[in-house]
């Protein structure tokens, strides 16, 4: 054939084979990690292993919907996972085990379901001993009903309570307000000379007592970020999911659910829950409800904080 | 106005008969088109970060429909790269004609199908799966690739570019547009035709190929079937061919009666009203339904899309000519009259595209930085942000296009509704209409 | 006659705020109306995944997560139509999930038919006189 015509199909496959062979080989190399909502199967890889000691690179992408990531249990700042596009993330893990990473924006009715873990490996340690959570060391069951018999006639203050309880001897340690639900306070002052509205005011100040406004502003902003999905935007159970959670999830196993993501308004129930109860409810889940367990999610100190912030339903703590 | 020879500048008449630079475009073509296959298949599968989806169905189809089709007809066709792999296989050659042929079977294409109705079917097909095709990145590259296999596939059975003319589903409302366009290639002087030997434009020589489209040259008096390959102009003896700037629409003033055309024109006319209903419209029950492809709602929809386009509006137009009297059968006069919706239908995808255009368009310069949404940067440009663009001008954009169009396609019913000697005030009325819902559904 | 000035009603301006959820792929309600110079609130509720909310000829925009109303304040001093629509990748018909906002009377529509109307008189009169 003429040179011409030689040169020209030689052109031809060249310039395809390289457009299409150079990103080829770039996307073959190029390891994402990719983020669905959990219906469509969630994170992909979703166990990452690492080393300790030693930082971890991670590219995480979406390939449908606004996506955010964090590790639990870990104090950092989530990232956002966005359609199309690659965030780049570090991470250093000092202490070996398994982390668990989750989706830290909602995208749709199983979000928290969209978990994955890390697993870290390194120098044997001896294991930490963990101690167990409190409603664990009580015995308390937090699966039986907890509604009281009578509510308050107005929403409990704490400055109010404050004024009442200057001769009282109350207990302030965080252990007596942790294992007790406010009833049971409510219960033991019927042996001072207070009304039942002013017994519940003072219940309403120790509650506050055990809080910081830090506290309360970091457990809003974990009720918004986390729950009001379900929960509602001011905790009376009625969030976007609630129909779906309940037409999906129904009651389980549980003995006081109706399905229904819980009101948190509802002070016939709230005000018979001691933050030993609620803890145990958020660290476990729901037994079979929509309520996801965040065990591996948040820390201690979250969960307090978060538990804070759902009395502030009942109680009236500041002007 | 009449004609100005555009190949009487040697420049121009060069750069078009040489085949160097034709073959460049080609090969940028082609590899853009692989790419955007490859894209499709392997890069993210969120379609505003894919360069398959961006490039195609933003950055290709505003250059299409806003500019090629209405400036230079079938300037697209003249450098689509999808018939090219089969078109060298079938020619054994990528330039010049090779001294030994190879042996296809260039079979004829059958008679019965030598019409646009495969192409009215293919861009329903299309039109009817339009919002996952044009959303869904593995989709698209599947569209594509499978029309580059069927023209191949097609050109190693049939002769000349088969799939071209008679099963893309872009080249069936492409031809009927060009007929607006400024653009013609016509012989120069039918009289050299007569007595031309061998009429090489047709069945090539040893400077080039037969006219791929099945077209006869000198025969040529619309754009519609002419895909401006070229081949013709290198191939005659007696430099006859030429390519002419001439007034818009010139075509028109001879209006088709193919009824296969004549439907074609409806179908644009109705897609495009109903793509701005329901792509651009704020009924979400028509998004759903349009994208659930498979449900009882899509069928729904798709009935609905149907009868719109194949009883709802050539109903009506029917009915406005059915009262006017005429000496000629109600068929010739329904085709004839139908070429008026030509230019309407022509400023409906106009006025249509640019809404989504100028609003997507920033998505062109992030999709050249990361085709595959793999957090590439090539071009500095991979982190742009959506912001639609001149949105200002947008609504009168879009009423110029369609006002425009009612006149340019009123004056259009008035010259088809002379020659048939019946009158253009149903079809008018018509148009009139059409438009009005048009401009109700876009502003 | 496509800038010719329209008769318009004065209407003093109000506060309006509308509640509106947004899910894939539609805004619920997706059509509003209000007058010239009105103050308006939109409280953008998302009931699936993050949505946003932007507006096309003002420019102003809004992101809501699950469980988090967004607000957006504006006041509405151009008049005319306007589509709202998506403007965070929230699936695949996110390029299409769009709603329209109507302040006052939608002048380019209702100038645009007059055009039309107009044209086709012209035409048709023409028609008449050739014949």
């Amino acid at each position: 054939m003429k040179r011409s015509e030689l040169i020209s199909r030689i052109l031809i496959i060249v310039a395809i084979v390289g457009a299409i062979g150079a990103p080829l080989y770039i996307w073959a190399r190029t390891s994402l990690i990719h983020a669905k909502v959990a219906e469509d199967g969630g994170w992909n890889p979703d166990i990452i292993h690492a080393n300790a000691g030693e930082p971890l690179t991670l590219h995480l992408t979406s390939d449908d919907v606004v996506h955010g990531f964090a590790v639990g249990q870990m104090d950092m700042q989530s990232v956002d996972v966005l359609p199309g596009k690659v965030t780049d993330l570090t991470l250093t893990f000092d202490k070996p085990g398994i982390y668990t990473f989750f989706c830290t924006r909602w995208c749709g009715l199983n979000h928290w379901r969209m978990r994955g873990t890390i697993e870290v490996s390194g120098p044997s340690s001896t294991p930490e001993p963990v101690s167990p959570p409190l409603y664990v060391s009580l015995g308390l069951d937090i699966d039986a009903p907890h509604s009281l018999p009578v509510v308050p006639a107005q929403k409990p203050s704490a400055i109010r309570g404050q004024q009442f309880s200057t001769n009282l001897p109350i207990s302030q340690a965080a252990d007596y307000y942790r294992t007790h639900s406010p009833f049971q306070i409510f219960d033991e002052l019927s042996n001072t000379s207070l009304t039942e509205s002013q017994r519940w005011d003072v219940v309403a100040y120790i509650w506050r007592l055990n809080t910081t406004k830090e506290s309360l502003a970091n457990g809003q902003k974990l009720f918004a970020q986390n729950c009001a999905a379900c929960h509602g935007e001011k905790g009376a159970g009625n969030g976007v999911f609630a129909d779906k959670v309940a037409g999906n999830f129904g009651k389980g196993m549980s003995n006081t659910s109706n399905g229904r993501p819980v009101d948190f308004t509802d002070a016939k129930r709230m005000l018979g829950a001691s933050p030993a109860l609620l803890q145990g409810k958020i660290l476990r889940g729901g037994m079979g409800t929509g309520m996801p367990s965040w065990g591996s999610i948040f820390t201690e100190e979250q969960i307090w904080d978060l538990i804070a912030y759902l009395y502030s339903f009942q109680f009236e703590y500041h002007q | 106005m009449s004609k100005i020879e555009l190949t009487r500048n040697p420049v121009i008449k060069n750069a078009l008969k040489n085949r160097y630079p034709q073959l460049t475009v080609f090969i940028v073509m082609l590899v853009g088109y692989i790419f955007a296959i490859f894209s499709g298949l392997i890069g993210t599968p969120v379609g505003s970060r894919n360069f398959g989806i961006v490039f195609v169905w933003i950055a290709w189809w505003a250059i299409l429909i806003l500019v090629a089709v209405p400036f230079f007809g079938r300037g697209w066709c003249a450098v689509c790269p999808i018939p090219l792999p089969g078109e060298w296989l079938q020619r054994g050659a990528v330039l010049s004609p090779p001294d030994k042929k190879p042996k296809w079977l260039n079979l004829r294409w059958p008679k019965f199908m030598r019409n646009i109705w495969l192409q009215n079917i293919s861009f329903l097909l299309l039109a009817l799966f339009s919002s996952v095709l044009l959303t869904t990145p593995n989709i698209t590259g599947i569209v594509l690739a499978a029309m580059l296999f069927a023209a191949i596939g097609l050109s190693t059975i049939f002769e000349r570019r088969s799939f071209c003319r008679y099963l893309c589903p872009v080249g069936g409302f492409i031809g009927l547009y060009s007929q607006v366009a400024p653009i013609e290639l016509r012989v120069k002087d039918k009289q050299t035709c007569v007595t031309c030997v061998g009429k090489p434009c047709y069945n090539g020589n040893e400077n080039g190929y037969g006219c791929s489209w099945d077209v006869f040259p000198g025969g040529l008096t619309k754009n519609t079937y002419c895909g401006l390959c070229m081949e013709c102009i290198r191939t005659c003896p007696h430099d006859n061919i030429a390519i002419n700037l001439r007034p818009f629409s010139a075509d028109l003033a001879k209006p088709s009666t193919r009824i296969d055309e004549a439907f074609k024109a409806f179908i644009m006319l109705g897609s495009a009203m109903i793509y701005a209903g329901v792509l651009l419209g704020p009924w979400g029950a028509f998004k759903d339904a349009a994208y659930h492809v498979g449900t009882s709602a899509w069928f729904i929809y798709a009935i609905i899309f149907l009868a719109i386009i194949f009883v709802i509006l050539p109903g009506l137009f029917t009915l406005g000519i059915l009262k006017s009297k005429s000496i000629f059968p109600l068929k010739q006069r329904f085709a004839s009259l139908a070429t008026a919706l030509i230019p309407l239908g022509l400023m409906f995808w106009v006025a249509f595209s640019l809404s989504f255009v100028l609003t997507n368009a920033s998505y062109i310069l992030a999709s050249l930085s990361d085709p595959l949404g793999l957090g590439w940067n090539l071009f500095g440009t991979a982190n742009v942000a959506w912001r639609p663009m001149l949105m200002a001008i947008l609504a009168p954009a879009q009423i110029l296009a369609l006002v425009g169009g009612l006149i340019w396609s009123a004056r259009t019913a008035q010259k088809a509704a002379n020659e048939i000697r019946t009158s253009s005030i149903p079809i008018v009325t018509f148009c009139f209409i059409v438009t009005s819902v048009m401009l109700w559904l876009l502003l | 006659m496509a800038f010719a000035p329209l008769p318009v009603q004065y209407i003093a301006p109000q506060e309006r705020t509308f509640r509106i959820e947004a899910r894939q792929f539609a805004y619920s309600p997706s059509e509003l109306k209000v007058n010239s110079g009105d103050m308006v609130t939109i409280q953008l509720v998302s009931t699936d995944v993050v949505h946003g909310l932007y507006v096309d000829g003002y420019d102003v925009s809004v992101e809501a997560d699950p469980g988090q109303t967004a607000t957006l304040t504006f006041v509405a001093d151009k008049s005319g139509s306007f589509r709202f629509r998506c403007n965070v990748t929230c699936g695949a018909m996110h390029p299409f999930m769009i709603g329209k906002l109507t302040v006052g009377s939608n002048n380019w529509f209702l100038r645009s038919i007059g055009l039309a109307a107009l044209a086709i008189a012209g035409v048709i009169i023409s028609t008449k006189q050739k014949a």
